[in-house]
């Protein structure tokens, strides 16, 4: 009897308190949301669209006497998802055409690859995380120069091919403002496998990158590192810099690279005529190049490093280029080029037109 | 009754608690420097400060591998600047800027 006269009560509170508890949990849900739901608020007009990009080009490579046709069309799709999410990949086709030695119609090999196929998730403003193939973070020309339509040179600089074949793996990465003076960025990756380039070798690597980049004088100094984690456990490491004064439109950059395949470094000068007073119109369109660079041979044989696409002899170069910027991602380029090695000097001739295209795959709105 | 009460205020400073701090994490996620890059693009309330803020940033960080293109639609640009942020590890604040001023 008592516990029937109880229960009632019992059961009224025990009601009330889960209903307290219920209505606090889904009020505590909702002001848990709300903040990340705001933040994550994008303005309709402003919601990033899918977008086709990349860069194309055609242009002839004239070696010692023998003319190559270069033809390449680069697409990359970039997919954002959400307000963190980035889907991107880039593939290359790329025609290689040469007259034969006895004569007839240019012909050669097509060849495509997937230069990197990544997802990125933006963690928070000092850490993206990226995983999938992606570009080798070595040095700054890979990630950042090698389209044709940004490099002020055509020719590909003489290191390039040492450790930057594309990584497949993950890697942490980003930049942030380290005090008002200096902005800090890094790449940190591990990679499981990494596809030689022109073979299907694999190999283990870790390494990393760091700049700091002073927005004053416009100043980015940094440095790379990787260690292969298989064999004889090489390491690799290179440096680089870039400088674009504020008083005059030049830019100025530099790479350094160390590794048991090789070594060397280029500097290259680009400097925009848009301070001439004459020809305004023609000359503010123009940028002139100017190229030194130097090769010297590691520990590997002169077949594998021609097939790495390294010189197999210490080498040395000096460039120099014309740029004409027709409008907006169409440039004219032509350059000169002398290289010295033991294996025999030879000039380079080099012109053509890149392109850069971009196509969003979605309504955009006006500008 | 007074348990009650009791509990409710315990809810309701546990819900402002949690509140606050999911505001504070939603808001700058990674902390005092966030906090501070926010404030400073706070900061520049007038639009013509902010582009031209914006175009420092923009000749500063894009100007270093390429020459300036013309300027896309929001939707575009937008994707445009967050595929910059990742391969050329640009801050989130010059992330910010440029875009308002590529926008404008």
């Amino acid at each position: 009897m008592g516990f029937s006269l109880l229960y009632p009560c019992q059961k009224t509170a025990l009601r009330r308190r889960q209903g307290v508890a219920l209505l606090g949990a889904r009020a505590l849900l909702f002001l848990l949301l709300l903040p990340t739901w705001l933040v994550a608020q994008t303005a309709e007009n402003e919601k990033p669209v899918p977008i086709l990009s990349g860069s194309a080009g055609a242009f002839s490579f004239v070696s010692g006497g023998q003319n190559l046709i270069d033809t390449q069309i680069n697409p990359v799709l970039l997919v954002p998802l959400g307000d963190r999410w980035l889907v991107e990949s880039r593939v290359e086709f790329e025609g290689k055409f040469q007259r034969p030695p006895d004569g007839g119609p240019y012909r050669g090999p097509v060849n495509k690859h997937v230069d990197y196929a990544q997802v990125d998730y933006i963690a928070s403003p000092y850490v993206t995380i990226t995983a999938g193939r992606f570009l080798t973070p070595f040095g700054i020309f890979n990630e950042r120069l090698y389209p044709v339509w940004i490099r002020a040179l055509q020719p590909d600089p003489l290191i390039l091919p040492i450790n930057t074949a594309p990584s497949d793996g993950a890697m942490l990465r980003g930049g942030f403002q380290v005090n008002a003076k200096a902005n800090m960025n890094y790449a940190a990756y591990i990679s499981a496998t990494s596809i030689g380039i022109g073979s299907v070798d694999s190999e283990r690597h870790v390494g990393g990158r760091i700049g700091f980049f002073f927005p004053g004088p416009r100043l980015e100094v940094g440095g790379s590192w990787q260690k292969t984690l298989q064999d004889d456990r090489k390491n690799a490491f290179g440096f680089h810099m870039g400088w674009q004064p504020t008083k005059a439109p030049l830019n100025l950059r530099s790479e350094y690279a160390h590794s048991f395949e090789g070594s060397g470094y280029w500097i290259e000068g680009a400097y925009r005529l848009s301070q001439a007073r004459f020809w305004q119109k023609a000359i503010r369109r123009t940028e002139v190049v100017a190229r030194a660079q130097q090769f010297y041979t590691g520990g590997i044989s002169s077949d594998a490093a021609t097939q790495l696409g390294l010189s197999s002899a210490n080498t040395s170069e000096a460039d120099f280029g014309v740029n004409y910027f027709l409008r907006d991602g169409l440039k004219a380029v032509a350059s000169y080029g002398r290289q010295f090695s033991p294996a025999g000097n030879f000039n380079q001739w080099t012109y053509g037109v890149a392109y850069r295209f971009l196509i969003p795959l979605g309504r955009v709105g006006a500008p | 009754m007074k348990k009650d009460h009791v509990m409710k205020m315990a809810v309701a400073v546990l819900l402002s608690t949690l509140a606050l701090g999911s505001s504070v994490f939603a808001g700058a996620p990674s902390g005092k420097k966030e906090a501070t890059s926010t404030a400073a693009v706070v900061h520049y309330t007038d639009a013509d400060s902010m582009r031209l803020q914006g175009e420092q940033r923009f000749r500063a960080n894009c100007g270093r591998c390429h020459a300036a293109p013309q300027k896309f639609p929001p939707r575009l640009m937008a994707t445009v600047v967050r595929h910059m942020r990742v391969r050329a590890t640009i801050t989130d604040q010059d992330m910010r800027l440029v875009l308002f001023y590529m926008t404008q």
